[in-house]
């Protein structure tokens, strides 16, 4: 049976996922850095190894993402949006609604019921609906981003950001540190001014229920609660929720492989 | 003699002017975490300078983001009013000003003297005096120079992002890259002054225009500002304090009023000791 492979080039990790008969294989997730192109392949690399393949193994690839048309040896590019609803679909089928928080980037897409895109909106010009905005915030409070999530939910009274810019937040922070509050504190603010830029793209696209979170930021259990909150909504997370681009990727390999 | 003092505390520098049938005094001094001691120090700061008391103030305006801020103030009133009057006063000729402050930006239209029209951007660091005091953080170039430098560029290296942050990012792998320094500070204030022009042309902008506030003592920002408005823009001898000196003209004009009506008005607080807040 044909093994083909996803890749999504993002601008903080590079993920790969190789799937054989609709089934996800093996996947790998390593940080981008400055070299799109060697991120790619190393992580795709990563990927086979674990099922002691080789490049001469797949039957098809496709790249997606930011860097997703610098991977020379794929198929087929394709956008990041079109893989980001083929993954949410075939792992949520109810989902309608998806919130894609990566690390410079936040979108919100709507699907129809057979997953196809109905509607999306991105955002790039803005850090503060962005993974980099937990960057920031994780470098003055001085604690790792993996480690946001589970300290914002000690939180006692979130602190109320007058902004949702990361630059403007940063000031804002050190001001609301120096008057006592705690960290876990701040970081439910951050969280709840992220999660407020994330759903006013949500409302631009038209908010249908299922809702779905996915990219880096869904991995942080603080701000899924505080986008559910703000969306008066449960949401669903995909297990390894950075690895959904790289999931409808490899579907699209695989569908594509099938009529060709 | 009547002096009328005016405080402007911006989210950067608090400003003080005080006022006769001249300007007697003016004092720049920069605005730190606790806004409430600090506006008791910079107004006794401005006494002693015009060798004057608390006692002789017969009015005082505060103005400015930390207006409510200043416990011995008689009044405040909104920096967008206080900085047209205290620009007219300067230069009549004005219709529409260009205002760059460290946090926000704003434009306002002035006609007869008055505000008709305002816009502001206080939500976004991009095309404020912060997104500056960043990137020249990053290049280690003092905030006071990359005015000189951005005008030796070669050209305007363009920067893409928007976002404070991901110029940031953007220029420190464009000056890796090999990107002379000069050219990415002309981008930058090439950047600031498109941000700050679109927002100022959603008023229906007519000439003269001036432009106050800390952006104004960048000429870099000023040139930029000059070729996206596609004429020469007036600067005041001293753009921080238009809106200090405006809050201080406003109290001239309220009390002229009281002594109009037969009535004088009273003093919120005698001595400035006695000035201090109780939470």
């Amino acid at each position: 049976m044909a093994f083909v492979l996803g890749i999504d080039v993002g601008s903080g990790y590079s993920k790969a996922v190789v799937l054989e008969e609709g089934e996800i294989r093996s996947y790998a997730v390593i940080p981008s850095g400055g070299d799109y192109r060697e991120a790619g392949r190393a992580a795709a690399r990563a990927a086979l190894e674990k099922l002691n393949l080789t490049f001469e193994d797949i039957a098809r690839t496709v790249a997606a993402g930011y860097g997703g048309n610098m991977i020379d040896f794929a198929d087929d590019t394709s956008t990041d949006i079109s893989c980001h609803a083929a993954g949410v679909h075939y792992l949520f089928p109810s989902a309608r609604t998806v919130m894609d928080v990566g690390a410079q980037y936040s979108r919100a897409i709507r699907l129809d019921d057979e997953g196809r895109i109905a509607n999306f909106i991105m955002n790039e010009k803005c850090a503060g609906g962005s993974g980099k905005f937990l960057q920031v915030a994780a470098r003055i409070l001085g604690i790792k981003v993996s480690d946001i999530g589970e300290l914002s939910l000690t939180a006692r009274k979130a602190v109320e950001f007058t902004t949702g810019c990361a630059v403007f937040a940063e000031s804002e922070a050190v001001s609301r540190i120096s008057e006592g509050a705690s960290p876990a504190d701040i970081l439910a603010g951050i969280h709840n001014a992220m999660a407020s830029k994330i759903v006013t793209l949500v409302i631009r696209v038209g908010l249908t229920p299922d809702c779905a979170v996915t990219g880096g930021g869904a991995m942080d259990v603080g701000l899924v609660k505080a986008i559910g909150a703000e969306l008066g909504t449960g949401v669903f997370v995909p297990d390894e929720p950075r690895i959904t681009a790289a999931l409808g990727a490899s579907l699209i390999a695989r569908d594509t492989l099938i009529t060709s | 003699m009547d002096y009328f003092a005016g405080v402007d505390i911006g989210s950067t520098m608090t400003k003080v002017v005080i006022v006769s049938d001249r300007i007697e005094v003016s004092l720049i001094g920069p605005t730190g975490p606790e806004h409430r001691k600090l506006a008791n120090r910079v107004m006794e700061e401005a006494l002693d300078k015009a060798r004057l008391t608390f006692e002789d103030l017969t009015y005082i305006v505060a103005t400015g983001y930390g207006r409510i801020n200043v416990p011995f103030a008689d009044r405040q009133i909104t920096e967008i009013t206080c900085h047209a009057k205290g620009l007219h006063s300067l230069l009549p000729s004005v219709k529409t000003v260009v205002d760059i402050g460290g946090q926000d930006s704003k434009g306002i239209k002035i006609v007869n003297g008055k505000v008709m029209n305002f816009v502001m951007n206080d939500k976004c660091a991009a095309g404020t005096g912060r997104f500056l005091e960043i990137i020249a953080d990053s290049l280690g170039v003092p905030l006071e120079k990359i005015g000189e430098i951005s005008l030796t560029a070669e050209k305007i290296a363009a920067v893409s992002s928007t976002c404070t942050v991901f110029a940031e990012q953007e220029i420190i792998s464009r000056l890796a890259s090999g990107e002379p320094i000069a050219n990415l500070l002309a981008g930058i204030h090439d950047a600031v002054a498109t941000r700050v022009s679109s927002l100022v042309k959603k008023l229906n902008v007519e000439a003269d225009i001036a432009v106050t506030g800390g952006g104004a003592k960048n000429i870099g920002l000023v040139r930029a500002l000059e070729s996206k408005f596609g004429r020469a823009l007036l600067v005041p001898p001293e753009p921080l304090i238009t809106g200090a000196l405006g809050a201080a003209l406003m109290g001239k004009d309220i009390f002229a009023k009281y002594m109009a009506e037969g009535q004088k008005p009273t003093r919120s607080v005698n001595k400035l000791e006695e000035a201090t807040f109780f939470e």
